[in-house]
């Protein structure tokens, strides 16, 4: 039994590996214990780790739809879960209006129509729960929107069903592999923390960000590539703002072979210096890039 | 060793280890719930508990509710697990129902007065380590000379704190957007003719503000008459909740609340110890972070707090405190009653470290100042 799991757990990573995403053990039975017990996954950790790729990739692996909700600050029910569609249904009683043929019956068949599930336009929450096969459904960045929603949400991860007034409850069909990402911008609730499972992404190590690199650039250079990952490591190290995510990284990647930059030394401080927009995104941390340092950085990789 | 035992009973030996360790986690700070206990149970029964790994890192996932308890779980899951000769670093622990025979406590820093020992080498500018422990005079509190201006300014203050507009929106009689499912529900009177419109506009909520009030010794001047500004905002607004700070913070909101002066004096007596002590804003600040702000502080809250900046602890603490504290509120403005005086600068230690966090820094020496600049302070809050 232990050597099953352990052998679930190297197959998850290959399959992970096999669509592009390099993740470690402990992330891996993460998403085999969310599967186990129903429960969402909870991911925090900077900017541009990697968040959000978990998602799409666990889609991806399990071969099943991504729903995604992009959080944002004033985000609502209807915006959430669903929304009546009010159009259609003034269209509907304009209709009913002008139909001589209709008795009375008739009628209230119709009008109970109206509510049913023809006029509702299903927002991603609700569309979720309503799928045959189970989706994955990405909450992504959870931090912006308000605590209000955070309660809404509540609801819905705790029972998988949604309460439509006019409707009645809607219950999952399917319980769909729920990921929330948040950046920490705010503070989440402890009664949303409690629900998930958690799991913190941390800037990965240099072994980590080179697998990453060589799977997502191949054509750079082994010897290149380790340079890259070198640099941007002690890049990360400086205090800066803002750091580098792997995003950057593989930006910066693409524009040094954009160049024809085929190794990092000190003499090509200046081809190098053209190409750092790529990797650092703030003027404060810009003016702390002048030439020397640079040179500095690259004669050490 | 292994082969001498049954397989069975070594399930549950381990088993009877693992029930007991979300207890040795919440004694350690973490937020675990009596619920978690079966639940780890269940995940473990799933995942196999024989495994140090995976076991490692299911329960990671599933006992860990944010960052800091992440990176400490690596740590106490050896000091559960692992037999006392093989963890390499002894845990933290504050609470006996989770200590290991064999462990080596440290001694946990409670932040209640006993001196660091790098303290001794920095400069003392103009507040101390030591609490008072003597007792506080607080019949000022409800002195009648300026009761009158003091309730006369709060009640403005209270009036002009004009409620915030948030994104949200609800139902109101004129708005910006139609509310398409409150007109059609109202057209059925009509029979479908959607006579009387229905419309929304942004809601708007008045912020909730948390009084963060320093009462030490370098603030001897202030304090009574900011306590007195506490006690009259209070009885204007519902959601006023104050407290004050030395080198630890103790919440006052009940004893300002209480109509009658003398138990209102009294309960501030019981509550006051190291009244007119030392300062230590930063830990301070970290033990509201820790055991308030959860509670209290959310994207609605302005946090006003009211000190002189002369700190004793580590500015990094103030700094660090003051960005977690940030974080959670939406304002966070500081009333300074030095900052009126000629050539003054925010150059305390505190003061300066806590100057790239604040939102609004405002003179407050007394009743005109802060009149003064009333404006400001209602402009940083919205």
């Amino acid at each position: 039994m232990i050597a099953e799991r352990m052998l679930e757990v190297a197959e998850l990573q290959d399959e992970l590996a096999g669509a592009g995403y390099i993740a470690e053990r402990p992330l891996v039975s993460a998403l085999l214990l969310m599967q186990d017990l129903g429960r969402p996954l909870l991911l925090e950790g900077d900017a541009g780790v990697g968040k959000t790729e978990v998602a799409k990739v666990l889609a991806a692996v399990r071969k099943t739809r991504l729903i995604r909700l992009q959080c944002y600050e004033g985000l609502d029910a209807h915006a959430a879960m669903y929304e009546w569609n009010y159009q259609r249904q003034l269209l509907a009683i304009k209709l009913l209006e002008h139909d001589d043929r209709a008795n009375l019956k008739d009628l209230a068949q119709k009008e109970q129509d109206i509510f049913s599930e023809r006029y509702l336009l299903a927002r991603p929450l609700l569309e979720a729960i309503r799928c045959e096969v189970p989706p994955v459904l990405l909450i992504d960045e959870v931090d912006r929107a308000d605590e209000a929603f955070e309660a809404y949400l509540l609801e819905l991860l705790s029972d998988f069903q949604l309460s439509i007034p006019e409707l009645g409850t809607v219950r999952a069909t399917s319980i769909p592999l729920v990921v929330i990402t948040s950046n920490g911008t705010r503070e989440l609730s402890d009664a949303l923390r409690r629900r998930c499972l958690y799991q913190y992404i941390d800037y990965p190590d240099h072994a980590k960000e080179l697998a990453i690199v060589r799977k997502k650039a191949p054509t750079a250079e082994a010897v290149l590539a380790q340079q890259i990952v070198a640099f941007v490591q002690s890049v990360r190290r400086m205090a800066l703002q803002k750091k580098p995510g792997i995003a950057e990284t593989l930006d910066w990647t693409a524009a040094l072979l954009r160049l024809g930059i085929t190794t990092l030394d000190k003499d090509g401080a200046e081809r190098i210096l053209e190409t750092l927009s790529a990797l650092i995104k703030t003027r404060d941390d810009r003016a702390a890039f002048p030439p020397a340092v640079v040179a500095r950085l690259a004669a050490a990789c | 060793m292994l082969s001498l035992v049954d397989a069975p009973t070594l399930d549950a030996l381990a088993a009877a280890r693992l029930t007991g360790f979300p207890g040795f986690l919440r004694a350690n700070g973490f937020a675990v719930g009596g619920g978690d206990a079966v639940q780890a149970v269940q995940a473990a029964q799933r995942v196999g508990l024989l495994d140090p790994h995976i076991l490692r890192w299911s329960l990671q996932a599933l006992l860990c509710g944010r960052c800091d308890e992440w990176r400490r779980f690596d740590e106490l899951f050896d000091a559960w697990f692992l037999p006392p000769n093989q963890w390499t670093q002894p845990a933290v622990r504050d609470a006996g129902g989770g200590t290991l025979a064999g462990g080596n406590p440290k001694p946990r820093h409670t932040g209640s007065g006993t001196n660091d020992d790098d303290d001794e080498v920095r400069p003392h500018i103009a507040a101390s380590h030591d609490e008072v422990l003597s007792s506080t005079d607080f019949r000022a509190l409800t002195e009648r000379d300026h009761a009158l201006d003091i309730e006369a300014l709060m009640r403005r203050f209270a009036r002009q704190l004009k409620h915030i507009r948030l994104r949200r929106e609800s139902r109101a009689r004129h708005g910006r957007r139609l509310d398409l499912q409150g007109t059609i529900r109202r057209s059925v009177a009509s029979g479908g003719t959607p006579f009387q419109l229905l419309w929304k506009d942004r809601r708007r909520v008045r912020p909730r503000l948390v009084l963060l009030l320093d009462v030490s010794r370098s603030m001897t001047l202030y304090s009574f008459f900011y306590l007195r500004l506490a006690r009259a905002l209070s009885a204007e607004l519902a959601d006023v909740h104050s407290f004050i700070f030395h080198t630890r913070v103790t919440a006052v909101t009940q004893a300002l609340r209480e109509p009658d002066p003398w138990r209102a004096q009294e309960q501030l007596h019981l509550i006051a110890q190291g009244w007119a002590g030392g300062t230590r804003i930063g830990d301070s600040l970290v033990q509201f972070n820790r055991e308030h702000a959860p509670r209290l502080v959310h994207s609605r809250t302005a946090v006003i707090i009211l000190s002189d900046g002369y700190d004793t602890g580590e500015p990094q603490i103030l700094s660090e405190a003051l960005v977690a504290l940030r974080r959670r509120a939406r304002r966070i403005v500081w009333l300074n009653p030095l900052c009126r005086r000629p050539g003054y600068a925010p150059v305390a230690q505190g003061m300066a470290a806590a100057l790239p966090h604040l939102d609004l820094l405002a003179p407050g020496a007394d009743l005109a100042s802060i009149a003064a600049v009333l404006p400001n302070i209602i402009d940083a809050l919205h």
